[in-house]
């Protein structure tokens, strides 16, 4: 049990770790948007 | 400053401390007083970090580098992302796993004690140092725009923090630090907002990021890969990286932070927070610098902003040259927000010209103000600091509605506080649990540590006040808090990712591989005028590079006799 618990928590976090990527990737994406815009 | 003001100021300043005694009331452990109680959460987490970070330097020099430079900084932080996921990932469950106070004690337990106290020593030296310039920098700009006295300043801003951190340690730190990120987040909302309204209503906000643009204040990311550039995507993303990852995972500032509270849960979430919010608050933060530098293309500003200097030079006999420039600059501005008007309404084929002529005048303002500087310094006054640091406070004195004053200077002062607490909570105790547990008292009971824990975070105190006391101006508030965390975080990062990643080095190796990376740090630093954050990078791969080979020579034999 405790196994698939380390598992499924290991999962839920990599999980919270791709979201916090794909927020920072939309940031800079953002940014250089901004950049192209009025630079 | 009017009362309305000072009651402002005096009140925030004030409230949030006496909420945190109160909060904080009675005899704590140490596990308590050194890493806080289990009801800390990952909000109070998230913002105590964020606050640990940000400092006053991020409210009072920021704006001021954009209206320099641009808010190309931005990209300093384009590293501390995947550094958090990083710390997440690995740091965090280690230190909780381990429930260390520090996170020296780690490399003592993976090495050796001359380790864990070479990682300590090396943290001492850099916050002891950056203490004194996180008290001392909004100080020394706040007494001369305020006519306050500089020590006056110090002392009774560093002795609340004092008194307040000694008394109730990590918790009282995370508390205040919490409500103090909200006051200093709400301050900048509103700067913000003011800051927009007050824009000439010749220009729409569209048109206004447009010739900001144009007049080199917006570009947020390059992608030129010239290493002597300061801000560019590659040096924020791996140079930043690694800076990141030294200060989130082996700072114990931070690791203070974050170890608070219950559960390894709140701990990450309150990291994934800074991974989230770091970027668009600096843009923000930046941006409003450039809204500050659109703001005085119509309003004419003063040709240097250090207005007390300038009066001290006007005194000292130097007022023919300082006029006649103090004309010139009039003259040029007054022709340059024409200019600026004309380019707003140019069609399309006369743009180029109009945003020529812009550039051209632009250039002879910059032209005049470093003029102008050049006869302060013939007249022996401010020849050091940096003049961007007094546009942000000089625009919030002149320009901001009474109240609104009152509220920014606390802004300034809660991120002075919140970032010396967190400073002093964590000097004294890694000194308390790395240097004077196991090498002055290693068996006394644990009420008698909080005892010495205390003493030694009021002693770190008195030393950063005196740092800042006798400390003379660097000369930008920013790069001298970065350059100084560059320095000595490499070799410390190497220290730890050596512990966690390469399995077979011992603690002579990593030890002696460290102390040849920060030599080699220094020697650059001395000698070279690479962009600072590579120092990061550089320091943490010569240890990582240098400890496997030390093991497989110098210290082989150690590693056979030890049977490792």
């Amino acid at each position: 049990m405790n196994a698939q618990n380390d598992n499924a928590d290991t999962g839920s976090w990599r999980k919270a770790y791709t979201m916090a990527l794909s927020i920072f990737a939309v940031e800079v994406v953002l940014l250089y948007l901004f950049t192209v815009r009025f630079s | 400053m009017n009362r309305l003001d000072y009651f402002v100021l005096i009140a925030t300043i004030l409230a949030i401390p006496l909420y945190g005694l109160w909060r904080t009331r009675g005899s704590a452990s140490l596990g308590q007083y050194l890493k806080g109680d289990a009801s800390i959460r990952w909000a109070t987490i998230g913002l105590s970090v964020l606050a640990t970070q940000a400092g006053p330097i991020t409210f009072l020099s920021m704006p001021g580098q954009a209206y320099e430079s641009g808010i190309g900084f931005i990209q300093n932080y384009f590293g501390q992302p995947l550094a958090l996921i990083v710390v997440c990932a690995v740091f965090v469950p280690i230190y909780q796993r381990l429930k260390v106070y520090t996170a020296y004690q780690y490399l003592g337990e993976r090495f050796d004690r001359k380790t864990q106290l070479l990682g300590a020593f090396l943290f001492l030296i850099q916050r002891g140092i950056a203490a004194g310039i996180t008290i001392y920098a909004p100080a020394i700009i706040l007494s001369a725009l305020l006519g306050w006295r500089l020590n006056l300043t110090i002392w009774l801003a560093g002795g609340l923090v004092i008194i307040y951190t000694v008394i109730g340690g990590t918790k009282i730190v995370s508390i205040t630090q919490r409500y103090q990120m909200i006051v200093i987040l709400v301050g900048m909302a509103i700067a913000f907002a003011v800051a927009v309204y007050r824009l000439s209503p010749d220009l729409s906000f569209e048109n206004t990021l447009s010739v900001a643009g144009k007049m080199g204040k917006l570009e947020a990311v390059n992608f030129s890969v010239d290493p002597h550039k300061r801000y560019t995507f590659w040096s924020g993303l791996i140079g930043g990286f690694f800076l990141a990852l030294s200060y989130f995972g082996a700072d114990q500032s931070q690791v203070q932070r974050y170890i608070a509270g219950g559960s390894l849960k709140e701990s990450r979430l309150g990291l994934l927070f800074n991974a989230v919010v770091k970027v668009p608050m600096q843009f923000f933060i930046l941006l409003l610098g450039a809204i500050v530098f659109m703001f005085y293309q119509f309003e004419k500003p003063p040709v240097y902003f250090n207005q007390p200097a300038y009066q001290r030079a006007l005194e000292n006999g130097y007022a023919p040259q300082l006029t006649q420039l103090q004309t010139q600059f009039d003259d040029v501005f007054a022709q340059k927000r024409v200019a600026i008007r004309a380019l707003s309404t140019a069609s399309s084929g006369e743009r180029d010209a109009a945003m020529d002529l812009v550039r051209k005048l632009d250039a002879e303002a910059h032209v005049l103000r470093d003029q102008t500087k050049a006869v302060l310094v013939q007249a022996g006054v401010d020849p050091k600091s940096k003049e961007s640091d007094y546009v942000f406070i000089t625009f919030i004195l002149q320009q901001m509605p009474h109240g609104i004053v009152g509220l920014l200077i606390a802004v300034i002062l809660c991120a002075t506080m919140s970032a010396m607490a967190a400073t002093l909570n964590a000097l004294g105790s890694t000194t308390a649990i790395d240097f004077y547990r196991p090498l002055i008292r290693p068996n006394a009971s644990d009420h008698h540590y909080v005892i010495a824990a205390q003493a030694l975070t009021a002693a770190w105190g008195l030393i950063a006040i005196g740092v800042a006391s006798f400390a003379s101006l660097v000369e930008n508030l920013i790069e001298a808090g970065n350059i100084l965390g560059s320095v000595f975080y490499g070799s410390i990062l190497g220290l730890f990712l050596t512990a966690f990643f390469i399995r077979r080095v011992n603690g002579s190796a990593v030890f002696f591989a460290a102390l040849i990376a920060q030599m080699l740090v220094f020697v650059l630093f001395a000698t070279t005028n690479i962009g600072y954050l590579w120092y990061n990078f550089i320091g943490c791969a010569a240890v990582l590079i240098l400890a496997p080979i030390l093991q497989q020579t110098l210290f082989r034999s150690a590693e056979a006799s030890a049977g490792v």
